[in-house]
């Protein structure tokens, strides 16, 4: 193997050399870049697919949060897949935006705004994500054990038209970071490094935010729009009560006989 | 036509003393540039208040372009001073004040000098070279084909200006990020048939603190380079061949 020394390096005054091979974040920088795509992007496509299913009804849209909630381990896939890659990814993602100097009032072109673009939509899902969790996942109705809820829910929290405008926002906000994400770890990882590669699939990205985003809108328009789904019953599965994962993992017989009873 | 020509200086002694700004009026003539109005300044040294001054302290070379030293925020962007036409910089109705200033994000010599060792200092982290130092004659190198010599023609423009550092959102004394030109000519050298031979070398010191992982992709950098180096792409693949080293080293080393 062919090596050289590296010659020294005198003391320099402003923005210090590279640390040739030294330290780790290049891991943490990749494992940051990487969990966006999978397991938090492709969780987002999830939610947002099954937010769809709102469209179809109070019912239907109970019966895939019961599925979803059905799923094996779901607790543990709920904090392996989705919590703890999210709070990484939130965190590191917010380490990386207070250590860049956004420069669009210098430079105002395309990329340098994509650049901004990227950190503020971050820090909005950042703080949408916070406040959606504490009201729809830990407080209130507990919609792992009483899916049969969950359309009335959501309808009461969207019924507030600022809170509306917060979901609206967020949920533009968050398919635009995660389709110029899915652009940006094409780019960086080296996927589309030529001019051309990476403008078509800009647009192949832009189309897929867009949808992604359409979507999310449609199903709010599901709670707070349609006539025919106004004033959802508060449960509409009152029999099904899905046990705690605490529970069935210490007395697995009894919840599976509560799930199936409730079919 | 307009008769002078108003340039704004942002001007220190020495690299503690506060910077002040100093005022010129400088008698028009077309087609100048800005090398050419600071040794307009420096044959006449005298404020637009009639205040005598020193001349203006600026680095450059070739006047054409391709030495890289001249770069300075001209009208608060980074540019070659050289290639600047006053004409150009004075706004339409030809009568805006021109400003100049150092290089922001580089230790300030003096005036509109700056000190840019570090892009040396980078170049030397990520061995920039083709090591064939030897006693005796090793013949001539192995041969190129044309598409990779097509490949690395551009990225060997580089002229060392540190404009895409400048620009960069992500170069500065937080990150220590080290900069696009550097990234570009590592893989100047790893695509190079006998500088391929530190490839892994190169890649390994990118991966370090500050390496090509802190890239933003704001590609400011390939925006305001004056040779026009394909730079987002040397990222690009330079990103890609950093990453595929590291998996290899995890099952290797």
């Amino acid at each position: 193997m062919a090596t050289a020394a590296t010659p020294a390096t005198p003391p320099l005054r402003g923005v210090q050399p590279l640390r040739a091979g030294q330290g780790n974040s290049f891991f943490w920088r990749k494992l940051h870049s990487l969990t966006g795509i999978v397991p938090i992007g492709a969780f987002l496509i999830e939610h947002i697919v099954s937010n769809f299913e709102a469209l179809n009804g109070p019912l239907a849209y109970a019966q895939q949060v019961k599925f979803l909630n059905s799923l094996p381990l779901v607790r543990v896939l709920e904090w392996g897949l989705i919590f703890i890659p999210l709070a990484y990814h939130a965190l590191y993602g917010v380490f990386i935006a207070i250590r860049g100097r956004s420069n669009v009032n210098v430079y105002p072109w395309a990329g340098n705004w994509m650049y901004l673009s990227q950190r503020v939509t971050g820090i909005i899902a950042l703080l949408y994500i916070v406040q959606h969790l504490w009201r729809q996942r830990f407080t209130g109705v507990m919609l792992p054990e009483h899916p049969g809820a969950a359309f009335h829910k959501v309808q009461m929290e969207l019924s507030n038209p600022w809170m509306l405008a917060i979901y609206v926002v967020a949920m533009i906000a968050t398919t635009w970071h995660f389709s110029y994400g899915i652009w940006l770890f094409a780019a960086k990882w080296g996927i589309t490094p030529g001019e051309k590669a990476r403008k078509t699939f800009g647009y192949v990205c832009a189309v897929f935010g867009i949808a992604l985003c359409l979507m999310g809108l449609a199903s709010m328009y599901a709670f707070v729009g349609m006539d025919k789904y106004k004033n959802a019953p508060e449960d509409v599965m009152p029999e099904t009560t899905m046990s705690a994962p605490a529970a069935s993992a210490t007395a697995p017989l009894p919840a599976v006989a509560t799930v199936a009873s409730s079919k | 036509m307009p008769s002078t020509i108003k340039v704004e200086i942002k001007r220190q002694s020495n690299p503690g003393t506060t910077p002040t700004t100093e005022k010129f009026e400088i008698p028009y003539r077309p087609g100048m540039n800005i090398t050419s109005l600071l040794g307009e300044i420096a044959l006449n040294p005298v404020d637009v208040a009639g205040k005598q001054t020193t001349p203006i302290t600026y680095d450059s070379n070739c006047l054409e372009e391709i030495c890289g030293s001249c770069a300075m925020l001209i009208n608060g962007k980074a540019r070659m001073a050289c290639s600047a036409l006053v004409d150009k910089l004075m706004g339409s109705d030809m009568a805006q004040p021109i400003t100049l200033a150092p290089l922001s994000k580089f230790p300030v010599v003096r005036d509109l000098a700056v000190d840019r060792s570090v892009l040396f200092e980078n170049l030397k982290k990520v061995k920039a070279w083709v090591p064939i130092d030897g006693t005796y004659d090793l013949g001539s190198g192995p041969k190129q084909f044309p598409q990779v010599q097509e490949q690395r023609y551009p990225l060997s423009n580089c002229i060392s200006c540190c404009c895409c550092m400048e620009v960069c959102p992500q170069f500065n004394d937080v990150t220590n990020f080290v900069g696009a030109a550097t990234i570009a000519q590592a893989k100047l050298f790893n695509m190079d048939p006998s500088g391929a031979v530190l490839k892994e070398d190169r890649l390994r010191a990118l991966s370090g603190d500050g390496g090509v992982q802190e890239c933003g992709f704001a590609q400011n950098c390939v925006a305001a380079c004056p040779k026009e180096l394909p730079l987002t792409e040397a990222i690009s693949d330079m990103g890609r061949d950093v990453f595929v080293q590291k998996v290899k080293d995890i099952f290797t080393r």
